[in-house]
């Protein structure tokens, strides 16, 4: 069981490495992703712990799944309408300025977290009822959202809109002569990213038991980073990527004993120095596509 | 491009039907007969890397003690201890793969906020749980396998208010300091708070601090300025050491009174000859007379070249000694050799919730839900030494 349980976090970091992914995808530096699953987070533990008609309503004394769906859909307006408000402005600025403007996002969150009564502050929220019996239900609850999120990002690839995303990232003058609306196609990885962070934040939520304001902080915008950079950036394989193997490798080094950590922080270390793009790059994938002709079909979201 | 895209779709389905499958072929193990040829697996989850790793430190050697001590005493254990990092994450990974691995009980997690994430798992999963330190209001009734040997902070706080309000009666204007950003800190403020309204002193001015935060001087400034005679810290051993330091270095000579993350001889090295004369209420003082608690001092002071043992090593010892104790107790009366694993838990924790207890705490037995009644608290004055090095907490009549 505890290696289910070991899948889910896995999933749910691959989760948020995408969210990391989608405004990188287009040029943009954006750490918001905690903040975004911390209010996903808030939102399913306090509608679930507040609203005792919704839990009532459950069989066996689990959750009930429409439930969980109203927090996700709840969850996600709530990100997305924030997401909007604060993209505009904060979208105007660029690379090391946008990842600071971010980070204080973060940071104005937790803060408002902890100070507000509802939140319940630095203890948090404790008691979140559970709408699976056991890791099972949660990991095809994440393997759904994941394989949802995968296809939607690869989807994106051969759409208008992810090619905007791509030549922004190439060069966003040259775009934004072509007559790409930049401006919006930057808000919508945003908001797309923020939907994905609040969808994560409501599963995390009720698979951890508990939220409080430590969940989704700074040190989570860098390591949701950390999956990116490690997995690479350039197609949506590579955080999923980083996500899966930074997430679980901590827990399987556990027969190491007191060096695992060690390991851990090396292997963060000797990534980017051997493969700067990450694991993944179009590059490896078109090579890979060569060597194995038959699996090419596939089509993991190579560029041409 | 329609044909390039069709496989992905199968792709993904077919994963999410081998985690489908996945899913529903996990056993849940815990219909295994336990298997006692090694000792009687227990496991221990402690916070032995993160910010919090200086309490699972103090835990370890507590349980490695106890270890050492009961060995022949009770029936044989082989401990297991998994680090439990100080995250919910890590803590709620160390039960699930201790309780996988067969344990019959388990001892931990360092962290109250751990142990929000993690009880629930051991609850669902029927697996006795000991918890060596977590004092947030609410940990028992997480539900009916989770007990507690560390006394909630509701019980033991106040008693140093009342302690500072006898020594000096003429005291009205009390100030609260807390660090804002941890639980532990939070939830002990408002017990202080409340026992000083108890008293009839309204805090004149509440304070708050990060657990990071190196300078307090906006705070003690805002502070001193209200002339407080009375000065309520809960904080963690580096930043409310900084705290008292930066106080009476800014002139504050009235009363201080700490919390109980505070309790650990840490502090000397921090505050100095500035730790002199703060009050605190502990749940286990080295002082105390009793047989197994002169062992236990005895024992960490050869362990540790001559320290006084702290608060967090003692009621490590405690819980590991309940669940030897009470496993000693049912293998007397119903031999748990080859039962399955999930009736010998259940019984263990009926036990346990049953038994009284001689350890270096004093007397404790616990209530039917899981909380730990203990006979004794004690209030101890710090007093350090000339030159401000070393320094003792001195139980308070």
């Amino acid at each position: 069981m505890s290696d289910l349980s070991l899948l889910v976090q896995m999933g749910l970091g691959a989760l948020l490495a995408l969210s990391v992914y989608l405004p990188l995808r287009c040029g943009q530096l954006s750490l918001a992703t905690p903040g975004f699953y911390a209010i996903g987070g808030y939102v399913a533990a306090l509608l679930s712990t507040r609203w005792p008609a919704l839990a009532a309503a459950g069989a066996g004394g689990l959750y009930p799944l429409p439930a969980l769906l109203l927090e996700m859909v709840l969850a996600v307006g709530l990100a997305v309408g924030l997401a909007l408000l604060i993209g505009r402005p904060v979208l105007k600025l660029r690379g090391i300025y946008l990842a600071i403007a971010t980070i204080a996002l973060v940071e104005i969150l937790r803060v408002v977290n902890l100070n507000a009564g509802w939140s319940g502050g630095a203890v948090g929220i404790f008691a979140i009822p559970q709408p699976f019996d056991g890791p099972g239900g949660y990991l095809v609850c994440t393997a759904l959202l994941l394989a949802l999120c995968c296809w939607f990002c690869a989807r994106l690839e051969q759409t208008r809109l992810g090619r905007a995303m791509a030549a922004i990232r190439e060069d966003e003058l040259a775009t934004r002569c072509m007559g790409v609306p930049t401006a919006q196609v930057a808000l919508s990885a945003f908001v797309l990213s923020a939907a994905i962070a609040a969808l994560t934040g409501v599963v995390a939520a009720h698979f951890l038991n508990t939220w409080n304001a430590r969940q989704g902080g700074f040190d989570a915008s860098i390591t949701t980073l950390a999956f990116v950079v490690f997995g690479g950036s350039r197609t949506w394989l590579g955080p999923v990527l980083g996500g899966l193997v930074l997430t679980a490798l901590p827990e399987l080094l556990r027969p190491v004993g007191d060096l695992r950590l060690i390991v851990f922080g090396l292997v963060i270390l000797v990534g980017p120095i051997l493969a700067p793009q990450g694991l993944i790059t179009p590059e490896r994938l078109a090579a890979l596509a060569r060597a194995f002709p038959a699996r090419a079909a596939g089509g993991n979201g190579v560029r041409r | 491009m329609q044909f390039r895209l069709r496989p992905l779709p199968r792709l993904l389905l077919g994963l999410s039907g081998l985690t489908l499958a996945l899913a529903g072929c996990a056993s849940t193990g815990s219909d295994k007969p336990l298997d006692l040829s090694q000792g009687v697996p227990v496991g221990a989850v402690l916070a032995l890397t993160s910010n919090a790793n200086v309490y699972g430190q103090d835990q370890q050697l507590g349980m490695q003690l106890a270890e050492r001590w009961f060995k022949g005493k009770v029936m044989p254990i082989r401990l297991r201890i998994e680090d439990g990092g100080g995250d919910e994450q890590a803590a709620s990974q160390a039960f699930n793969l201790l309780i996988d691995a067969g344990v019959v009980a388990l001892i931990g997690p360092t962290l109250s906020q751990q142990a929000f994430a993690a009880d629930p798992i051991a609850q669902r999963r029927g697996v006795p749980v000991v918890a060596p330190s977590n004092t947030a209001e609410g940990i028992p009734q997480i539900g009916s396998f989770i007990s507690r040997v560390s006394a909630s902070s509701a019980v033991i706080a106040p008693l140093s208010i009342k302690a500072a309000l006898k020594r000096d009666p003429s005291i009205r204007r009390a100030a609260v300091f807390f660090a804002q950003d941890d639980a532990y800190s939070s939830s002990e403020a408002a017990i202080f708070q409340s026992a000083l309204a108890a008293k009839g002193l309204k805090p004149v001015t509440v304070q708050r601090t990060q657990l990071n935060d190196q300078d307090f001087q906006n705070q003690i400034t805002a502070a001193l300025r209200l002339k407080p005679d009375l000065i309520v810290i809960s904080a963690q051993a580096v930043d409310g050491g900084n705290l008292i330091r930066q106080l009476r270095e800014l002139g504050y000579k009235g009363s201080i009174v700490v919390g109980n993350g505070m309790n650990t001889p840490n502090i000397y090295p921090i505050c100095q000859a500035y730790c002199d004369g703060i009050l605190i209420a502990q749940a286990y003082s080295p002082e105390l007379d009793s047989a197994i608690n002169k062992a236990f001092v005895t024992l960490y002071k050869e362990a540790t070249g001559g320290a006084i043992p702290p608060q967090l090593s003692a009621q490590a010892f405690t819980a590991y000694q309940v669940v030897a104790e009470a496993l000693t107790r049912l293998n007397r009366h119903t031999p748990i050799n080859g039962r399955p694993l999930i009736e010998v838990r259940q019984e263990l924790m009926q036990e346990l919730l049953s038994g009284r207890y001689d350890t270096p705490l004093g007397a404790i037995a616990f209530t039917p839900e899981g909380e730990v009644v203990q006979e004794r608290f004690h209030v101890a004055e710090v007093q350090m030494e000339p030159g401000g090095r070393s320094g003792r907490f001195a139980l308070l009549e």
